[in-house]
């Protein structure tokens, strides 16, 4: 009997550009842009150059290139430092234009998303209050964490289709002396990422074709207003979200798939705060040990804050109990950086990351022994010059 | 003045509206995309009807059959490009074999159809372009009548099929929220056919709710489960994913609320019906108005279900929505007869006999 092994392939040739006429959800920005015309707001355009990426319902969304605004996250920074660093070293390493500001406010979504506390005026105002930064500033923003991502856009909901929330958030601007402004675009920096591929690819020091990754989706990024993330037929056949996986294939790794791909890491919010063993057992048994089972990779990247750490960190409690775990976790922009040749402990800074990473180093080719003694190094030349930090030119950028 | 009608499909709708209009005495163009008449049924190789399984090609044997008729000019592989004027007297450019011409034509019956939902598209997690054992109701079809079904991606009989309803219909983030009718009758039928076919193949059917119109109850919904032993799931299916060479499905058993995991062999997704892009097009056109969801709007419903926004342009089977054969050409009947009365009564009108 022939096995017709061209099945998927005649399924593709054969398939009908048949979708519909207009996407099933409004395309918010048309009514931010509605609103600037009323005089209600004024709207931040992406400076040029910008790359036009795809989303889920085929719309074009604009990720600016260079004068980026960076919306820091607070779990990165006070967790996982070598997240947000390489993401400025992969900026610099291309040579464009950025800002880092220092007046940057938490989002407080975390709050809001465990249910905590905050209400809908103080969200809103604190999202407002960051973008009327950034539009002072001349740089346009761009949000490290997929949870301020994820809740800016759903304040952006909130505030385009409430007149009486944009009233009462705009005469808190007021009093804080910031300009009343929505971003054109809300860009989380994975989309910036995903876009630059192609260029980070360029300027690959290190063959990966022989890693194997999986990925975690992060759920803030693509379960929240969700016509925004960015899709790509090319990935998982446009059923899945396609920033980190995409930019594994382009530096040349192998996506691995995993049947849990859609769950939450297990942070869960509410569960790391209130139920921290449900979020442990959840990363390690319902995450980690089935990629473990089923693709046996030799690193998780995702893209948000929560997600390394959750999955990173959780991990240590499954392996006392003798669990099919030890899969190092990182970030897409930690992974990249890596694959141009920054330094895995002054830039990718992975002496904070929690799982063994190590053979991960070897297996890529990085001499982390030598590193290792290069950034201890750094540290006597710190003492001696009675310094509290690197700079970038320690750190080759 | 014009006697003739303009027959936009070469359907069930179309064949039987073409028909009924010479059987009482007009005159029909009938107009096919395609080199063959028959529409979807033939296009998607329909095997059995439901539900009593008689064969489609003998039913669309029957209906081509009608169309062979002095008073019904039939032209294959033949679109609509162009048109102008109004009830009484259209003018509309026919693109074919021979080129462009030019006709004029009284009235129009749009009798495009729909095309099946690609479940390819957006919130769908179901790996149709991933997973080769994922397969649609149409594929599934193909293969039964072909008596010949097995896991497309290794040539096996299959040990467990599961069948999940409501692909493309019924789904509010899709914008899809009406339900196209006739999927539940179909999966039941096919799952009786493969149970049938292979004895030892255990077939589910994982639904939101079964919806068996009128004597399809009795007919497909109970032998499929009294006498063939189809298992009916009411569940929510959300995902396939690959796993061991096999099939997991995972999602929620609805009634015994908990989570659902299961490998499967083959998975057939019941896909809805959408507008073809036939109909899209023929409205664009015509400038006849479209629903939401993209069918040909019927501004005179209930009492009136083939007027559509233009007058002298009626619309016939499921054109205007999902629709089941039955039905399809039952409109098309009423079609026939708004169409030609439409045209004689405006020649009454234009001889001044009102």
């Amino acid at each position: 009997m022939p096995i017709p092994l061209t099945v998927l392939e005649d399924r593709r040739e054969a398939r009908d550009e048949r979708g519909p006429t207009t996407p099933p959800t409004e395309d918010v920005r048309e009514k931010v842009f509605e609103l600037e015309a009323k005089g209600e707001w004024l709207v931040h355009r992406v400076p040029e150059p910008w790359i036009g990426v795809t989303t889920k319902y085929g719309r074009t969304k604009k990720i600016p290139v260079a004068r980026t605004w960076h919306h820091k996250s607070c779990g990165q920074c006070g967790h996982i430092p070598g997240y947000s660093t390489s993401i400025f070293w992969l900026i610099r390493k291309l040579g464009l234009d950025y800002n880092d500001p220092k007046d940057q406010t938490s989002c407080t979504a975390w709050n809001y998303y465990a249910s905590a506390t905050s209400n809908q005026g103080a969200q809103a105002a604190v999202a407002m209050r960051n973008f009327g930064a950034a539009y002072e500033s001349g740089y346009f923003p761009m949000i490290h964490c997929g949870t301020s991502y994820g809740h800016y856009k759903e304040v952006r909901e909130e505030l385009v289709h409430s007149a009486k929330l944009r009233d009462e958030v705009r005469r808190i601007c007021d009093k804080l002396g910031k300009p009343f402004v929505m971003p054109e675009e809300i860009v989380h920096y994975s989309e910036w990422v995903y876009a630059m591929r192609g260029e980070f690819a360029k300027k690959q020091v290190l063959d990966l074709s022989n890693i194997d990754v999986t990925v975690h989706p992060a759920c803030h990024y693509h379960k929240l207003v969700v016509e925004d993330a960015i899709y790509d037929p090319d990935v998982y056949g446009g059923q899945r979200t396609a920033v980190v996986s995409a930019v594994v294939t382009a530096l040349g790794a192998n996506v691995k798939d995993y049947s849990t791909w859609f769950d939450c890491c297990g942070f869960g919010f509410r569960h790391i705060l209130v139920q921290r063993d449900f979020t442990r057992s959840f990363a390690t048994l319902r995450k980690i040990e089935v990629m473990q089972e089923e693709a046996n990779p030799d690193v998780v990247l995702t893209h948000d804050t929560g997600c390394v750490t959750t999955l990173d960190q959780s991990q240590f409690a499954a392996r006392a109990h003798n669990r099919k775990v030890g899969v190092p976790v990182m970030s897409e922009a930690q992974f990249a950086a890596l694959a141009m040749g920054a330094h895995p402990y002054r830039v990718a800074q992975l002496h904070w990351h929690n799982t063994e990473y190590r053979p991960l180093l070897e297996k890529m080719g990085i001499d982390w022994k030598e590193r290792w003694r290069e950034f201890e190094d750094d540290l006597e030349r710190l003492k001696l010059d009675n310094k509290a930090y690197m700079t970038w030119e320690d750190a080759d950028a | 003045m014009p006697d003739s009608i303009l027959v936009i499909g070469g359907g069930p709708a179309g064949l039987e509206a073409a028909r009924a209009i010479a059987s009482i005495g007009g005159k029909a163009i009938l107009v096919e995309r395609r080199d063959v008449l028959g529409g979807t049924p033939d296009e998607s190789n329909y095997a059995a009807l439901t539900p009593r399984m008689g064969s489609a090609q003998d039913a669309l044997d029957v209906l081509r059959a009608g169309v062979v008729d002095p008073a019904i000019d039939v032209r294959v592989s033949t679109t609509l490009t162009a048109s102008s004027g109004s009830l009484g007297d259209f003018a509309v450019t026919l693109s074919g074999p021979a080129g462009e011409t030019t006709e004029h034509v009284g009235s129009i019956i749009v009798a495009t159809g729909f095309q099946h939902f690609d479940p390819g598209r957006e919130t769908q997690m179901y790996g149709y372009y991933e997973h080769a054992d994922v397969i649609t109701l149409p594929d599934a079809e193909k293969m039964l009548k072909e008596h010949h079904f097995v896991r497309p991606s290794n040539g096996e009989i299959p040990r467990n099929v599961a069948f999940i309803q409501c692909v493309g219909s019924r789904d509010r983030r899709l914008g899809n929220e009406y339900c196209s009718k006739v999927c539940c009758g179909v999966a039941s039928k096919e799952a009786i056919e493969i149970r049938r076919m292979l004895p030892d193949t255990k077939v589910y059917i994982f639904y939101i709710d079964m919806r068996m119109y009128g004597f399809w109850e009795n007919e497909i919904y109970w032998p499929a489960q009294e006498e063939h032993n189809v298992t009916y799931i009411r569940g929510i299916v959300t995902e396939i994913v690959g796993k061991d060479g096999r099939l997991l499905m995972k999602g929620e058993d609805t009634t015994m609320g908990r989570p659902l995991e299961v490998l499967m062999d083959v998975i057939v997704l019941s896909v809805g019906m959408e507008p073809s892009r036939g109909t899209r097009d023929v409205a664009g056109i015509l400038g006849i108005d479209q629903n939401k969801y993209g069918f040909i709007a019927l501004p005179g419903e209930p009492m009136d279900v083939v007027s559509t926004s233009v007058p002298g342009i009626f619309v016939a089977g499921a054109a205007a929505g999902p629709k089941d054969l039955e039905d399809t050409v039952g409109m098309a009947g009423a079609a026939a007869a708004h169409a030609v009365g439409a045209i004689r009564g405006s020649l009454r009108a234009g001889a001044g006999v009102g």
